[in-house]
C-alpha cells in the first residue's frame, strides 16, 4: 500500500489548446500534484458543479513539471465530458483529484537494453513523462506510435528529442501504412534481438493493440508493462468499480485505479478487458 | 451547535455516515480524505467467504446517477475482522459492519463472527443488495424473510442493529415494520434501485452483469419519499441516504424524518463531502438559532 497523499485541488487552468482534430491539451497550475506525481499516474477531473455529468473523468498526466508546479493532460473528445472540457478556457478553475494510480517507478526498470514504448491514439499521452525520464537516464528509447490517420496523432513534438519515433497510420496518411503492431514486428524482424538483451516494453492504447503487443513481447521474451483504462467511478480505490481480471497467481480482479493503471502484462487477463 | 445524534444506542458526533461500498475499509479513502470527518463509517458489504465480484464493466454513468454492479467484492469476514477493522478502529470513529448472506444460518454465523470483534459499534444487515444472485435483495422484498434474517442476527448480536432496506418493493413500510418487530434498533434506507443501460454501438447491455443498482442524485426524490413513509410508520431511528451531495440534500432527509444521513455516490465524486455537508448543516442551524439536530429531525412533518 502506497502512502502517497491524494490532493483535491481547485486549480487554475493555464492554457487549453486544440492539438488537432478532436485532440486537446490543457496545462493546470497544481503544485501539490506536480510536485509528487510519478510518470503514468492520472488525475480525476471534475466537470463542474452540476450533477449531470456526475462523475469526474480520469486522464493520464501527459506532462509533469514539478519546478513550475504544472501538470498537463491531453485528451480526445469522445463524449459529453470531454466535449465540455474542450470548451474550457485559460484562467478558469477546475477541481482535480490526484495524483492517482500506481504510476511507474522508472528506477526499478531495467533500461540497459533500451526502452520500447508502443502507443495507439491518445495512449501516447501517458508515455511522455516516462520517455523523458528514461532519456535522462541515458536509455535508448524507441517509440512506436500509431493512429487511424494523421489527424488523430498527438503532438509528437512533445516527445523529448532523443527518442526514436516510428509512426504508423492505418490510412497511410503519415508514416508506415498499417497497424503500429505490424510496424513493431517489422522492426524487430529486421533488427532481431539476438544476444543483445531484452528491452523493456511499455504500452498504452486500445485493448486489441495491447493484446497484440503482448503477443509480440511474449514471442520475443520482452518484459511488458501495460497501462489500462477501465470505466471508473471514484478513481481513488473506494468503489471497486474499475475491475480488471487477474491472471497468474492472484485470482479475481485488480482495481485499475489503485493496483494499476500500470500492470505487468502477465498479471492481467486482457481477454476480458472491456476497453 | 450540537450535531450529535443517537441511532438506537449508537452515539454519533455528527450525523454524516460513509455509506457502505463507497468507502471500502478506509485504507484508500484516507489518502484523499479524513476519516474523522464522519460521524460513523459503514464498511463494504462483507460476506463469510471472500467474493471476487462481478465481471466488468461494473459502472455506468446515467443522467445525475450511477449504475453499479460490483457484486459484493470483499475479502471475507475473517480478513475483514482480523486485518481491516483493527486498523480502521484507530481513528476512533464508530464502525458499522455491513453484512450480507445467502441464508438465515449464514446471517447468524456472520453476526456471531463480528460480535467477537471489539471494533464493531453496530451491525447493518444488508437485505437489499441488487447485485448478487442468491440472498441479497430477496431478504428485503418479503416481510417474512426480512423478519427471519433480522431475527437470526438479533439472536447473536446484542449491540445496535441496523437493517438496510431496498426501495425495490411495493410497500417499504411493511418491510420496515417486519425488521423492527424482529428487533432492529434502526433502519438504513435506501439501497440502490435496480436499473440497466444499453450501448447502442455494441447493441449490448453496458454492465457485465446486465443489471445494476442506481444511485446518486437521480434517486434522491425516491429515497426522500421512502424516509418520509418509513419514519412515520416505525418508532426506530432512520438513516437516510440516496443522492446526497450537499448540506441542503442532507437537511431534506433530516426534515423528512431521518436521524442521520449517509453519503455514497457523493463520496465517489468528492472525498471531502462529509466535511462540506457537516459544515453546511451547522451553518444552516446557526443562522436560524437551532441548537440541536433533534429540532430539525422530522421538521417537515410537524
Ligand atoms: C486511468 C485512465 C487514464 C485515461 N487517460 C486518458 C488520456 O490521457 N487521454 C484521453 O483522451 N482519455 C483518457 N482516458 C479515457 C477518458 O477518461 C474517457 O475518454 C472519458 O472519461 C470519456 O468521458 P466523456 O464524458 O467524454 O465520454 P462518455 O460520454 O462518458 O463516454 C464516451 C466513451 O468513453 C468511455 N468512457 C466513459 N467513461 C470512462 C472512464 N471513466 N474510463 C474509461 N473510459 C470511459 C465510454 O466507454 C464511452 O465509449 C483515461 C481513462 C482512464 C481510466
Ligand atoms: C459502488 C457502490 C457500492 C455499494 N456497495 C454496497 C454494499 O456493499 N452494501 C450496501 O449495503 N450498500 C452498498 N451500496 C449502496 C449505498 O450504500 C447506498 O445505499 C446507495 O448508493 C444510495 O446512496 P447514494 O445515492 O448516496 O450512493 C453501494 C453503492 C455504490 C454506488
Ligand atoms: S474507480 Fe473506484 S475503485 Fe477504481
Amino acid at each position: 500500500m502506497s502512502l502517497q497523499q491524494i490532493y483535491d485541488v481547485e486549480a487554475r487552468i493555464i492554457s487549453v489548446s486544440n492539438v488537432r482534430g478532436k485532440v486537446y491539451k490543457m496545462a493546470i497550475d497544481a503544485p501539490e500534484i506536480a510536485g509528487t506525481a510519478k510518470p503514468m499516474q492520472f488525475v480525476n477531473v471534475a466537470l463542474g458543479d452540476s450533477t449531470d455529468p456526475l462523475l469526474r473523468r480520469p486522464f493520464s498526466l501527459s506532462g509533469i513539471y514539478p519546478d513550475r508546479g504544472i501538470i498537463e493532460i491531453t485528451w480526445a473528445v469522445v463524449g459529453r465530458g470531454t466535449e465540455i472540457m474542450a470548451g474550457w478556457q485559460a484562467g478558469q478553475s477546475v477541481k482535480v483529484l490526484g495524483p492517482l494510480g500506481n504510476g511507474l517507478d522508472i528506477a526499478n526498470l531495467c533500461l540497459d537494453h533500451g526502452l520500447i514504448l508502443v502507443a495507439g491514439g491518445t495512449g501516447l499521452a501517458p508515455l511522455f513523462p516516462p520517455a523523458s525520464q528514461a532519456l535522462a537516464r541515458k536509455a535508448e528509447v524507441n517509440v512506436f506510435y500509431g493512429a487511424r490517420s494523421a489527424d488523430d496523432l498527438l503532438d509528437t513534438g512533445d516527445l523529448v528529442t532523443g527518442c526514436r519515433l516510428h509512426l504508423a497510420t492505418e490510412d497511410g496518411s503519415t508514416g508506415f501504412e498499417g497497424l503500429v503492431t505490424d510496424l513493431l514486428e517489422a522492426h524487430l524482424g529486421v533488427q532481431g534481438t539476438g544476444d543483445n538483451g531484452k528491452p523493456t516494453v511499455i504500452s498504452c492504447g486500445p485493448k486489441p493493440m495491447l493484446k497484440q503487443v503482448k503477443h509480440i513481447c511474449n514471442r520475443h521474451g520482452f518484459p511488458l508493462l501495460v497501462s489500462l483504462e477501465e470505466r471508473m467511478a471514484c478513481g481513488y480505490g473506494v468503489c471497486q468499480g474499475c475491475a480488471v481480471p487477474s491472471a497468474g497467481r492472484k485470482s479475481g480482479y485488480y482495481r485499475v485505479c489503485t493496483d494499476g493503471p500500470v500492470f505487468w502484462a502477465d498479471d492481467i487477463d486482457l481477454g476480458e478487458c472491456t476497453r | 451547535m450540537n450535531l450529535t445524534t443517537d441511532l438506537g444506542g449508537l452515539r454519533l458526533r455528527n450525523p454524516v455516515i460513509a455509506a457502505s461500498g463507497t468507502f471500502g475499509y478506509g485504507e484508500d479513502y484516507i489518502k484523499a480524505g479524513d476519516i474523522s470527518w464522519f460521524g460513523a463509517v459503514s464498511i463494504k458489504g462483507t460476506t463469510i467467504a471472500p467474493r471476487a465480484g462481478n465481471p466488468p464493466p461494473r459502472t455506468c454513468e446515467t443522467p445525475s446517477g450511477l449504475l453499479n454492479s460490483i457484486g459484493l467484492e470483499n475479502p471475507g469476514a475473517k480478513v475483514v475482522i482480523e486485518e481491516k477493522l483493527p486498523w480502521l478502529a484507530q481513528f476512533d470513529v464508530p464502525i458499522i459492519a455491513n453484512i450480507s448472506a445467502e441464508s438465515c444460518e449464514e446471517f447468524s454465523e456472520l453476526a456471531a463472527m463480528f460480535a467477537r470483534s471489539p471494533h464493531v459499534s453496530a451491525l447493518e444487515v444488508n437485505v437489499s443488495c441488487p447485485n448478487v444472485k442468491a440472498g441479497g435483495i430477496a431478504f428485503g422484498t418479503n416481510p417474512d424473510m426480512c423478519y427471519e434474517s433480522t431475527k437470526a442476527v438479533r439472536q447473536v448480536w446484542q449491540g445496535p442493529l441496523i437493517v438496510k432496506l431496498t426501495p425495490n418493493v411495493a410497500d417499504i413500510t411493511s418491510i420496515a415494520k417486519a425488521a423492527v418487530e424482529a428487533g432492529a434498533d434502526a433502519l438504513s434506507l435506501i439501497n440502490t434501485l435496480v436499473g440497466m443501460a444499453i450501448d447502442v454501438n455494441t447493441m449490448r447491455p453496458v454492465l457485465g452483469n446486465i443489471t445494476g443498482g442506481l444511485s446518486g442524485p437521480a434517486i434522491k426524490p425516491v429515497a426522500l419519499r421512502c424516509v418520509w413513509e418509513v419514519s412515520r410508520a416505525v418508532q426506530v431511528p432512520v438513516i437516510g441516504m440516496g443522492g446526497i451531495s450537499s448540506a441542503q440534500d442532507a437537511l431534506e432527509f433530516l426534515m423528512a424524518g431521518a436521524t442521520a444521513v449517509a453519503v455514497g455516490t457523493g463520496l465517489l465524486v468528492d472525498p471531502e463531502i462529509p466535511r462540506r455537508v457537516t459544515q453546511g448543516i451547522r451553518e444552516y442551524c446557526e443562522a436560524r438559532g437551532i441548537e440541536t439536530l433533534q429540532e430539525i429531525v422530522g421538521a417537515a412533518r410537524r
